[in-house]
């Protein structure tokens, strides 16, 4: 901050300072020249030297050389240049955009604090031409406060940062600065990212490329050491059908980082806000250990339970929570046909194994089918069986209320044609695959919820399993082939029709036309497939911040744990409120499009709607991604150089000397010195005025005196 | 009664008045105004009485002409006298008169060259009544006019006189050390100036001309203002003769220029009286009278000492 002059050629006016000077010493008394025949006596008296030589009133003389001084001040238009004030100061006007990172790991220490500390600075060192915006970023960016130059509004919206649930994620908040800098005509952009530089929030293929003339400024907030971390990583809940009641055996997996000593660590198992079981573990440096607890019965929807560890320096994942549920089975029919009792077997058998006992099989051996066997079912397998044109009605009517129909073609199975759009295709002949070892599937779509389960590795082979012999089968326009044999011929195909849908099996279920059903993958085969018919998506018992859920799906719902509307209390067509793990209340309103609901807090939301006060209210754990945990740090000018424009100088462009010289005139016309200048130059003016008349008239009234 | 010599200067004096004396176009008329009315005025004056009579003996010197023995004292007493007579009223008779810028001065109708011109006819035409031989010499910073001395010259004096003007920068040195060099013959030397230097000055200039065995007389002319420094406003002084100029006040330096122009006075006065000169301060404003009886006074301790 330095004074500085918009036209600074007036300032030569001071110069005129001299004129009284040298009045004051040169000037000659206009009066009567005497002759005097010698003036070597009157040259001896030194009074007259000193009279004729030095300036005798000071006060005059500096009154005037001052007023004047002002005026040429005045004219060359002062200021006070606050440009340099910032780091780019010199550049032109700045779109300046604070990014703050407000993830959970920054609540180590006093990270935040320091974050908003230096943000402070930032906005206080901004120009008068500057605009600053203030964008919050964890998983996702928020922007506080947009393009402003209104430090009261960025000081009061830097106070409302605070720390959230989210893992540190730098392309969206860089996206937002890109945008906010694209958007700005402003010559130079800064942006000032202040974080601890997490390595896991950024993976380098984000596409942030900030506009030329922009810089990165990385502020780093996070310290070299290296902090002892204890955290919950995963929570197992296996059940256990007992006595017609689930229990729940759960097991924690804790980890620990850092640290240089081994730990004792408490682990404590919670259901519904009460603490059940203690389990303390010893945990070395960087190692990891499952903590198992002692079962318990499950017997309410909702349950919420959670793993505690005792608070360390980063608490956020010192706690996992979780919600269950009392499953309830799936009633599933199969209709097989009169030639063989066993055509069932391994079918049955697969569904009949289940810990929890999630299915409840019936069988009706008959090639019809009546309105009344389906009711109630989840699910129907017509096993090689021929159905009847008003069967095909059944299961047409079943299929479009939502039920599921798989169809295993087998040595009897066929469809009557009077439904043959119910089929995802028409059924041929029987071919065999007898040379060799037989086929083998060839193709499966992995990304299908029936085989998403068997994408990883070692989570069921179906390469083992051999095929001889299979029913031809003809894809029409509309269906999906789900499994193909290694000939390219159809062996699982699919046709949704209204809100069900139809499967097609071209080959048998039990091990008469292939040994599939000696596999190990059969019965998650199975088991995958009656889920999927019934509609039966996987529970969650938690999920993690960042994630959304729509409440107004009910497979959404049923993924979040959802175990019935009435029992959540929850109506169709009110407007809901979720109450955030901190208290926060977010309307849901009830409507036609979805009701999300971002889940952005670790801790339980609860899902309620006015008035209602149930016992078990709809509840959805979350807990913070785990990723954050890991503060292993990013090069801050790794990062800055990733994203600033290549060869772009800030400040390098056109429009610089254009916008200095406005901010320049700006600051200027907005400090207006060269009136407060003019005011007292005009003042001291005036006191000359004054003190002059008394000085000419004590001169007057005194002997010969001389005035000036 | 009155007092005659009283009532005589008085009367004389109306002749003498500067005053009256400048409506006077013509020098001679002027001097012979001047010197016989003074004479007549002096008529009965004690002072009066030079002559070529006898004036005293005194005892024979070697190297004494022998021709002014006198050889009836000589013949009573048998000691050889010499006889002494009254001065020699044949002797040179010279002016020197300042002609320096300074000189142009003057508070009234008269200025101080007017005034010295004035007294050098008067004291001219007087010497001239004497049967001397006189002479004059103007000068500044160097010698303007020269007029020997002769029992011819008064009118050319006179005339120089009348054409005399003052103008250039005045110096005492240079012209003293020439008229010094130029007048081998002792006699009467009469300097009217304003001495506007330092009294060591004058006298270093002047004192040549006592050593020569000249008889000095000094008129010191001065202008009352020059004197008395009356001024009170505040004016710019400009010296007549550099020309250079200066804010003066005069309320405030009165006092101090008194006394430094009292202090001049007094050291020129004692220094030429410690020299043997005759010195005499002269008010412009004041008659003549007072010149003329300080020249009667030295010429006449000169016959008397002779």
């Amino acid at each position: 901050m330095s004074l500085a002059f918009l036209v600074p050629l007036f300032l030569l006016g001071v110069a005129g300072i001299v004129v009284p000077i040298v009045v004051h010493l040169t000037r000659r008394q206009r009066r009567n020249v005497v002759h005097f025949p010698s003036l070597m006596f009157l040259e001896k008296i030194p009074f007259q030297e000193q009279r004729r030589r030095r300036v005798q009133h000071w006060l005059l003389l500096s009154l005037r050389a001052l007023a004047l001084v002002l005026v040429a001040a005045a004219f060359a238009r002062p200021f006070v240049d606050q440009s340099e004030i910032g780091a780019g100061g010199a550049l032109g006007p700045r779109e300046v955009v604070v990014l703050v990172d407000q993830s959970y790991s920054m609540a180590i220490g006093d990270q935040l604090e320091r974050a908003m500390e230096r943000a402070r600075r930032v906005f206080d060192g901004l120009g008068p031409l500057d605009r600053a915006s203030l964008v919050a970023f964890s998983q996702g960016a928020h922007v506080v406060a947009r393009s402003t130059s209104d430090r009261l509004r960025l000081r009061g919206a830097l106070d409302t940062l605070q720390i959230s649930s989210g893992a540190t994620r730098y392309g969206p908040a860089l996206k937002v600065a890109q945008t906010i800098l694209e958007e700005s005509n402003l010559p130079s952009g800064e942006v000032y990212l202040l974080s601890d530089f997490q390595r896991n929030g950024w993976t380098g293929d984000e596409g942030v490329r900030l506009p030329p003339g922009s810089r990165v400024i990385p502020v780093p907030l996070g310290g070299d050491e290296i902090v002892d971390n204890v955290m919950v990583t995963d929570v197992s809940l296996p059940r256990q059908a007992v006595a017609g009641r689930e229990r729940i055996t759960p097991t924690a997996r804790i980890a620990r980082r850092g640290g240089d000593a081994p730990r004792e660590v408490a682990v404590v198992l919670e259901v519904d806000g009460q603490a059940i079981q203690s389990r303390s573990i010893t945990l070395a440096p960087n190692t990891a250990a499952a903590v198992p607890f002692q079962p318990f019965t499950l017997s309410q929807p909702h349950t919420t339970g959670s793993i505690r560890l005792p608070d360390d320096a980063l608490a956020a994942d010192n706690a996992h929570h979780f919600v269950v549920s009392p499953g309830a089975s799936l009633p599933v029919l199969i209709v097989e046909g009169g030639a063989s009792s066993d055509v069932s077997l391994y079918l049955r058998g697969a569904l009949d194994i289940s810990d929890d006992g999630r299915f409840s099989v019936r069988t009706r051996r008959a090639s019809s089918i009546r309105p009344v066997d389906v009711d109630g079912v989840s699910a129907v397998f017509l096993n090689d069986v021929q159905i009847d044109g008003a069967s095909a009605e059944v299961i047409r009517g079943f299929v479009e209320g939502g039920g599921g129909a798989f169809i295993a073609l087998s040595q009897n199975g066929g469809w009557p044609a009077s439904a043959a759009d119910l089929l995802p295709g028409s059924i041929g002949a029987m071919e065999d695959r007898v040379q060799g070892r037989g086929g083998r599937l060839g193709y499966i779509e992995y990304e299908h919820p029936v085989f998403e389960v068997f994408a990883g590795p070692r989570s069921g082979d179906f390469t083992g399993a051999r095929f001889f012999r299979a029913r031809r089968f003809t894809l029409s326009d509309s269906a999906a082939v789900l499994a193909r044999f290694d000939d390219g011929s159809v062996a699982l195909a699919e046709l949704r029709h209204g809100r069900g849908k139809v499967l097609v099996w071209t080959t048998s279920l039990d091990a008469f036309w292939n040994d599939l059903a000696l596999q190990p993958v059969y019965l998650p085969f199975v088991h995958r497939i009656t889920e999927y018919l019934a509609g039966r998506a996987e529970s969650m018992p938690w999920f993690v911040t960042g994630q959304v859920v729509d409440l107004a799906n009910p497979e959404a719902l049923l993924t979040a744990g959802l175990v019935s509307s009435e029992a959540a209390g929850l109506v169709d067509g009110l407007d809901q409120v979720a109450l955030s793990p901190q208290g926060g209340s977010l309307p849901l309103p009830a409507g036609d499009g979805p009701r999300y609901l971002p889940l952005d807090e670790h801790g339980f939301y609860t899902v309620r709607q006015p008035g209602s006060d149930p016992a078990r209210p709809f509840v959805i754990a979350v807990n913070v991604d785990l990723e954050e945990s890991n503060l292993a740090r990013i090069d801050p000018e790794e990062l800055a150089l990733q994203i600033e424009a290549p060869g772009a100088a800030p400040g390098a462009g056109p429009r610089l000397g254009e916008a200095m010289e406005l901010r320049r005139a700006d600051q200027e016309r907005r400090q207006s010195l060269w009136r407060w200048l003019l005011v007292v130059a005009l003042a001291l003016f005036a006191a000359e005025t004054v003190v002059s008349n008394w000085v000419s008239r004590r001169s007057a009234g005194a002997v010969g005196a001389v005035p000036g | 009664m009155s007092n005659p010599r009283t009532r005589t200067s008085s009367a004389g004096s109306q002749f003498l008045d500067p005053a009256v004396l400048g409506r006077i176009g013509n020098l001679e008329l002027l001097a012979r105004t001047v010197v016989d009315g003074f004479l007549t005025g002096l008529h009965r004056s004690p002072y009066l009485g030079f002559s070529v009579d006898f004036a005293e003996h005194r005892p024979y010197m070697p190297g004494d002409d022998i021709r002014r023995i006198d050889w009836r004292l000589f013949a009573r007493t048998d000691r050889h006298y010499i006889k002494l007579f009254e001065a020699d009223t044949n002797a040179n008779f010279s002016v020197l008169l300042d002609l320096s810028a300074s000189m142009s001065y003057g508070s009234h109708s008269l200025t101080k060259l007017d005034y010295a011109r004035y007294l050098t006819a008067c004291l001219t035409y007087f010497s001239s009544r004497q049967r001397d031989r006189v002479g004059l010499v103007t000068f500044d910073h160097e010698i303007v006019d020269y007029v020997p001395p002769s029992m011819k010259h008064l009118d050319t004096i006179l005339h120089t006189l009348d054409k005399a003007k003052a103008g250039r920068p005045g110096s005492l040195a240079a012209p003293m050390l020439r008229i010094t060099e130029m007048l081998g013959r002792k006699g009467i030397l009469v300097i009217v100036s304003d001495f506007y230097e330092e009294p060591d000055a004058v006298l270093s200039a002047v004192g040549p001309l006592r050593a020569r065995g000249h008889d000095v007389i000094v008129f010191h002319v001065m202008d009352p203002y020059e004197l008395e420094f009356p001024f009170e406003e505040a004016s710019g002084f400009e010296d007549l003769e550099t020309g250079e100029q200066i804010p003066v006040i005069p309320t405030r330096l009165k006092a101090d220029y008194i006394a430094m122009i009292g202090t001049h006075l007094e050291a020129l006065a004692k220094r030429f009286k410690d020299n043997r000169i005759d010195y005499a301060l002269l008010d412009t404003s004041k008659p003549l009278d007072t010149a003329l009886f300080q020249y009667l006074l030295a010429r006449e301790r000169m016959s008397r000492t002779r």
